[in-house]
């Protein structure tokens, strides 16, 4: 949903912010004052309207649900300027992948790929399926025939353990 | 010297050209790579869902290398490099999870030892091989060829972790094309994301941000794109048609990887570099080259 739709009406619960504060293990979130230099330099600002000052703000109001349950934390393109230029390393990268996992504790709407990508890993170790490439002359290539090592997939040892790690609280 | 390397995903199933010619160029300076085996992914989707999960994901990798007894590990994917450079941070820090990781790894007779060297292949031949010994090997340089490089977001960011290049005016790929005797340009979109991180929410939106920056650079009509990253090079070689069509302009840019740039000005045959398998129209810079 969207985060206006969410937000109209909502009453703050400052006890939320320790979800997050306690994912971030510090105190990084408090000296934000909202110079908008993160927003200002945003990838996903112009197409996606994520504004990262605007998330850090809400969740120092105690917006915290609202903004997990919202489709604005999806929108990050993680390419990292906002943590590199917070003067005050509030870092709104860390904050939006701190809500991304409370999102999914919560169990909101996640996009698909993700889950497809942890789903991969617990079946054969990796987030990708092997592809074969068709190239500019329409010619079909694989691992195979490029002459390239056969992947080594993890054992079931590594699922067991991955899958203990995923499912604890 | 003797490296051992993790591809990560994108390269492994996908991104072959990066893979083959990373393979056949690091020989020529020297060095054996020793793939990992029955290794995972870096954590790099995880980290949106579990953050523990991911780093215990990074562990591993940093476990199953240090098991080869080598003391550096190459990772030629940029968000590898990031999720695992994060992760070793965080764990030096946080004991708790630390402990719990160690367990778990434990479990599969694996240590984490984070004391291995970790570099990407654009800090390795710049600070590691270095300048003179990368220009010393070119047999063919190029003259009169004008050249984009594109470094990525996540080997640049963020400075806290210890990254391979300066967050805001990275240079060091420009000059390991420039000792290939070619030029390269400084354009306003230079430290543009490629937007690959989205296509798991926003594909169009991802490919807008490719297909815009594509747009950006064939207009300073440059004679190609030099990427170092698998996603960058799915983003603006492989989605570049379809790129092209969600921002409504006709691109045709040759994107190359680094190290198949690097392989031609070493004499390397072209099939042995992948760049059959580019689906950008490198014929175009391949002409340009062989002239």
């Amino acid at each position: 949903m969207s985060l206006t739709d969410l937000m109209s009406m909502a009453k703050p619960n400052l006890g939320s912010r320790e979800k997050i504060l306690a994912k971030l293990g510090g105190e990084e979130l408090v000296n934000c004052f909202q110079c908008v230099k993160c927003t200002s330099g945003c990838t996903a600002l112009k197409l996606l309207e994520l504004k990262p000052h605007e998330i850090i703000r809400l969740v120092n109001l105690g917006f915290v649900d609202e903004l997990a349950c919202s489709d604005t934390i999806w929108t990050c393109a993680t390419c990292l300027k906002c943590i590199e230029r917070c003067p005050q390393k509030a870092s709104p990268y860390h904050v939006i992948m701190a809500l991304r996992n409370l999102a999914i504790e919560k169990e909101a709407n996640a996009p698909e790929g993700y889950l497809k990508a942890v789903s991969r890993i617990l079946e054969i170790g990796i987030a990708e399926a092997v592809q074969e490439v068709v190239t500019r002359k329409m010619e079909i290539f694989n691992r195979g025939s490029l002459k390239l090592p056969e992947i080594a997939y993890p054992k079931e040892g590594f699922r067991t353990a991955f899958m203990k790690i995923l499912e604890e609280k | 010297m003797r490296a051992a390397v993790f591809w990560g995903c994108r390269i492994l199933t996908s991104q072959y050209a990066y893979e083959m010619s990373v393979r056949e160029t690091f020989p020529r300076f020297n060095v054996e790579l020793v793939d990992l085996s029955e290794v995972n992914c870096c954590g790099d989707p995880v980290k949106s869902v579990n953050n523990l999960a991911a780093s215990y994901l990074a562990a591993r990798v940093v476990a199953v290398a240090t098991k080869t007894g080598l003391e550096d590990l190459l990772l030629p994917c940029n968000r590898c490099h990031f999720v695992i450079s994060e992760a070793k941070n965080a764990l030096g820090k946080d004991r708790k999870a630390s402990k719990r990781i160690s367990n778990a790894l434990r479990e599969e007779g694996l240590e984490y030892n984070p004391n291995i060297r970790i570099w990407h292949v654009i800090d390795f031949l710049h600070d590691f091989v270095g300048l003179d010994n990368v220009k010393r090997g070119v047999q063919k340089p190029f003259a009169s060829l004008k050249l984009a490089t594109h470094v990525g977001c996540q080997i640049i960011r963020y400075s806290d972790l210890r990254r391979v290049d300066d967050a805001e005016n990275p240079r060091k790929l420009d000059e390991l094309v420039g000792v290939l005797g070619a030029d390269t340009v400084d354009y306003a979109e230079k430290l543009d994301c490629c937007g690959a991180n989205l296509m798991y929410s926003h594909p169009d939106s991802a490919l807008s941000l490719a297909g815009t920056k594509l747009n950006a650079l064939q207009n300073l009509a440059v004679d190609g794109l030099v990427v170092s990253c698998p996603d960058c090079g799915l983003m603006f070689d492989y989605k570049q048609k379809d790129a092209g069509t969600i921002v409504g302009a006709k691109l045709s840019l040759p994107v190359v990887y680094y190290t198949q740039l690097l392989g031609l000005a070493l004499g390397i045959q072209k099939e042995k570099l992948g760049l059959h398998l580019n689906q950008s129209p490198v014929d175009q810079l391949l002409t340009k080259i062989s002239d």
